[in-house]
């Protein structure tokens, strides 16, 4: 456990530092010619004059080698500074941590939903496998699979925005504008969590522990939760880490559709402005995040489960 | 598998195949335009209606069924193929080819597709092209670490042994006897990556990042009409259902092909 986790964190700086170059390099893979970008962005000119345009690169440091633009791009978003959006002219950095706020806000609903929906009724079906409660919920969760997040908002619209008005279709500060956002984001990792919980759930009753436990006469409710579906959350929880990384910048057709300005909107928008600065912060944004919460979801289940350890070490 | 599941699960790859061959068979004219024509309901000359440039809705359907389903089919295979070379020679070579190609997963598999959309159609113009090259650059990894989890074990049978005795090259063994005894897991791993690819691809194409109107592809068709949600529902619903139906089906078939064919 030990060697493992000190090898997955040693490798992190270099995960990170490799990703940020690649961020880097995105203009120059893109054939921006940045000083002209940076000149368009400030003065609508077809064709800057070389001279202001030499100025312009020599006081930016856009004269250097890359190597030494890259250092120095890389110090400064260290300590906070992204520079200015080529399509607003204001500061990035400011923008960037309000979308996060977002999003993170976003996917912990999204999760939380998730997972007190999905969890409990995958445990239930467990109980008694090909009864009518156990169909039901493996059909909604094959569902939940398949319905996409640019068919379900739209529906969920139709039905609770549109046909039966009960929440705003678009928007985002209030709970009720929180409510369809949510539901969309939350189908497919509930739909997985109770899948996930069922299949483990029946695995774990089958265990000589819970023969143990009904011979001591335990049974119902607490031979279901306390001896089935404790083996079962361990699989959701490392799961939980993964999806949170994913939905933080990964949630873009969910805040396009409904208005939200998180972090899927702002990359939505970057590439529509084509605006790299702002795209570059984003990205910065989402592998700084999602790289560590995917490690940490990895950890935690390596924590929780001694037979996945086992595994890894082996 | 129980006896009382089959019918359920043939319903799906029932309903893919009578859309594949009515969108094979039927000749469909899905751009030409009537603007004295629009938001018509359900006729015999447009059994679903027409849209908001009166085009007919189920010529539209039929054509995006051709275009998605045709698409993904490419996607898929090439992902298998990048990912299953990847993982057979990674998980051939062991060492620290394995532990590389391990740790470019982590972070690939971290980075959401769609994100990778929008990175590639910064660098290049919208279009399928761009779409392919995003599926693809995450699309691949499910198959190399699955190929390569297989050839890991395969690795270790007699059998393999027996042919490194005989003097086969690593090539030869990876290609000509690891890769036989890899391929039904990786065949119905491909069937569940299906639908997967197929939501990724309409995705990208619902945000504008693929193909482009007046393109009768699904994502496409989908973000048209929800600007006109409120008053003609119907063009979304008719590309919704078509998406769910065949994400749906396709997911069923993989299923059944897995546990029939896991090897696990």
């Amino acid at each position: 456990m030990g060697g493992t986790l000190a090898r997955r964190l040693a490798t992190l700086p270099a995960l990170l530092l490799g990703a940020s170059l690649l961020i880097f390099l995105l203009p120059r893979l893109a054939g921006v010619d940045t000083v002209r970008a940076v000149l368009r962005s400030r003065v609508a000119e077809a064709e800057p004059d070389p001279v202001v345009a030499a100025r312009v690169a020599a006081e930016l440091g856009l004269d250097r080698s890359w190597p030494e633009q890259y250092l120095r791009w890389l110090g400064q978003a260290l300590t906070g500074d992204l520079g200015l959006s080529f399509a607003t002219r204001t500061p990035i950095a400011p923008q960037l941590a309000a979308a996060l706020g977002v999003s993170a806000v976003l996917a912990a609903l999204a999760l939380l939903v998730a997972a007190v929906v999905g969890i409990p009724l995958g445990v239930r079906a467990a109980r008694r496998p090909g009864r009518l409660l156990d169909r039901a919920v493996t059909g909604c969760a094959v569902l939940g699979v398949a319905v996409p997040e640019f068919v379900l908002a739209p529906v969920l619209v139709l039905l609770l925005a549109v046909a039966v008005p009960l929440f705003p279709a678009t928007g985002w500060g209030t709970p009720a504008q929180a409510v369809l956002p949510v539901l969309t984001l939350a189908a497919f990792p509930a739909a997985l969590a109770a899948q996930l919980a069922r299949a483990e759930t029946i695995d774990a009753l089958a265990r000589p522990h819970v023969a143990v436990a009904l011979a001591k006469g335990i049974g119902g409710s607490q031979l279901l939760w306390r001896h089935g579906a404790r083996l079962a959350l361990t699989g959701v929880t490392a799961l939980s880490g993964m999806f949170f990384a994913g939905l933080l910048g990964g949630a873009v057709v969910v805040e396009v559709a409904f208005g939200i300005p998180g972090l899927g909107r702002l990359l939505y928008d970057a590439v529509i402005a084509q605006d790299l600065p702002m795209l570059q912060a984003g990205l910065l944004g989402v592998v700084a995040v999602a790289v560590p919460a995917g490690l940490a979801g990895e950890l935690l289940q390596l924590a929780l489960d001694p037979v996945a350890r086992a595994a890894v070490e082996a | 598998m129980r006896r009382g599941r089959v019918p359920v699960g043939s319903v799906g790859p029932a309903v893919l195949a009578a859309l594949l061959v009515a969108a094979a068979l039927l000749p469909v004219d899905a751009l030409t335009t009537n603007l004295a024509d629009r938001f018509a309901g359900p006729s015999l000359a447009h059994p679903l209606g027409t849209d908001n440039l009166g085009r007919d809705v189920l010529a539209r359907l039929l054509a995006g069924t051709r275009l998605s389903v045709w698409f993904t089919l490419v996607a898929v295979l090439a992902c298998a193929a990048v990912g299953t070379l990847a993982g057979l020679a990674a998980g051939y070579a062991g060492g620290a080819a394995g532990q590389l190609l391990q740790r470019v997963l982590d972070v690939l598999v971290a980075i959401p597709t769609v994100v990778v959309g929008l990175v590639v159609a910064a660098v290049r113009e919208p279009g399928t092209t761009t779409l392919l090259i995003a599926v693809l650059l995450t699309g691949w990894t499910p198959f190399a670490r699955l190929a390569y989890q297989l050839t890991v074990r395969e690795r270790g049978r007699e059998y393999v042994e027996g042919a490194v005795a005989l003097g086969a090259g690593p090539g030869r063994i990876a290609l000509r006897h690891i890769l036989p005894n890899a391929l039904r897991p990786l065949t119905a791993h491909a069937c569940l990556r299906f639908a997967n690819v197929l939501l990724s691809l309409a995705g990208l194409s619902f945000l504008g990042l693929g193909a482009q109107p007046p393109t009768p592809e699904w994502g496409a068709m989908l973000a048209e009409g929800r600007q006109y949600l409120f008053t003609a529902p119907q063009l979304v619903l008719v590309p919704a259902v078509a998406v769910v139906a065949v994400s749906l089906a396709v997911t069923l078939l993989g299923r059944r092909l897995e546990s029939r064919w896991s090897g696990r």
